[in-house]
């Protein structure tokens, strides 16, 4: 199949469908009710279903049951919908269910605006709801790999029990780009034998994620624990752009920010000044061993966000005192220009990196 | 005489791109004050006299919100020799 021109959240429902990702149920909200609006006429032309259910709390217990019973699903949201969602998301993770969920990021906090913001990056990588759990979260910064991770995320909820969060802005969901929507292969997946299909000739299955006896639930946060670990050991994803020098300056950027700073970097080797771009793709897990290794080579470490700073946290985390690691954001969204981005590599690299 | 165009923007399609006001090469474009229905500033015809009907705006739109309705001029006469 060639490449045809879709927006980015329809772009986003298409390729879920495509992934088995038959039951959606969802609320609108800007900016990604496009997402909803594709799969009202999609869903009954492949025999899916598309609910629109009273709030997003009802949502995410909605994907609770329906999860439980060991179907595909998923839903979207922005922002404030997500925030009303995380109790559930919170339930699924203890209850081990897989689900998808794709977060199309406005401005906040609050009700916030309309236009592209990452300000989510804190609910999405550090739990979100309450207790001890984690999302794997995938984060695209084009249109085309939005498309191509909603297959891969249906996999990883899958595979880990564990919902997925695919993180994009209001960019990457109201812009129209070229895409080519690939057939992608994975390992065959356990089967779902604890999913309540009903128990006739065989013990009941139970989802449950209250326990009372501290012993067991200990045994669960560590059960938890033990998957988080392992999608650190296998499901770090990023990008290196221009890396493959000495640096002047490392970016770190993720989503829509790293494009404007594959711009910059692209304009500073004009004043030869050397730049690379670190753009992690999960979030969690972080590719923090990668960051490290590349400000070894690099004189500062720059990150830039659509925040006031959230991810830059986890970078110092990783660089540790080794280098100065310093912040560009804009918020509100307001979108940062690679003009501006170059201006603040300038400060710093001048400045001698101090 | 040169031909004129009439540039209608649905402004409920418009999600406040500005892909339009940007390509505008006579400023004919300008974003609004006020939002439409999905809660974006949306793109509005200030100065419909200035359009030189390159059509810009209606190839840029990435969601088909402008209409270009060019007028034809009226025909003039051209004279022949004999």
């Amino acid at each position: 199949m060639g490449k045809i021109l879709m927006k980015g959240n329809e772009a986003i429902a298409e390729s879920a469908v495509r992934a088995g990702g038959l039951l959606y149920f969802g609320y609108p909200i800007t900016p990604q009710s496009e997402i909803a609006e594709y799969l009202a006429h999609r869903m009954p032309e492949v025999g899916g279903v598309f609910l629109q259910i009273e709030s997003e709390v009802a949502v995410a217990n909605v994907l609770y049951g329906a999860a439980g019973a060991g179907a595909r699903v998923w839903t979207s949201s922005s922002s404030p919908g997500i925030s009303l969602m995380m109790e559930g998301v919170s339930y699924i993770a203890a209850s081990e269910l897989p689900c998808v969920i794709v977060n199309i990021v406005r401005c906040g906090p609050g009700l916030g605006g309309i236009l592209p913001s990452q300000g989510d990056y804190f609910q999405a990588v550090k739990g979100g709801g309450h207790g001890d759990y984690r999302c794997l979260v995938l984060a695209p910064s084009s249109v085309q790999e939005a498309v191509d991770l909603m297959p891969l995320a249906f996999d990883r909820a899958d595979r880990y029990r564990n919902p997925v969060m695919v993180i994009g802005d209001g960019m990457i969901g109201q812009m129209m780009e070229p895409v080519e929507f690939k057939e992608q292969k994975f390992p065959p997946l356990p089967p779902k034998d604890w999913a309540t299909t009903g128990c006739k000739g065989r013990k009941p299955n139970v989802v449950n994620s209250l326990y009372l006896d501290p012993v067991v639930e200990e045994q669960l946060n560590f059960k938890l624990a033990a998957k988080y670990e392992q999608m650190r050991k296998n499901e770090v994803r990023f990008e290196e752009y221009r890396t493959d020098r000495e640096l002047d300056c490392l970016l770190v950027a993720y989503g829509t920010t790293a494009r404007v700073c594959k711009t910059a970097i692209q304009r500073l080797d004009e004043e030869k000044i050397c730049a690379g771009l670190l753009r992690p793709i999960t979030l969690f897990p972080f590719p923090e061993d990668k960051i490290y290794e590349l400000a070894q080579r690099s004189k500062v470490v720059l990150t830039v966000e659509m925040s006031t700073g959230q991810m830059v946290e986890d970078v110092r985390l990783a660089v540790g005192r080794t280098k100065p690691v310093y912040f560009f954001g804009r918020a509100g969204g307001m979108v940062p220009s690679p003009e501006e981005v170059i201006e603040v590599v300038r400060k710093y690299v001048e400045g001698g990196g101090r | 005489m040169a031909r004129k165009a009439k540039v209608t923007i649905d402004k409920n399609r418009c999600k406040g791109c500005e892909l339009c006001v940007n390509f505008c090469p006579k400023q004919v474009l300008a974003m609004s004050k006020e939002i439409n229905d999905k809660g974006y500033f949306y793109a509005q015809v200030v100065n419909q006299e200035a359009c030189i009907v390159c059509r810009f705006c209606g190839l840029m739109c990435p969601d088909t919100a402008i209409e270009i309705a060019v007028e034809e001029p009226e025909k003039t006469e051209v004279g022949t020799n004999g």
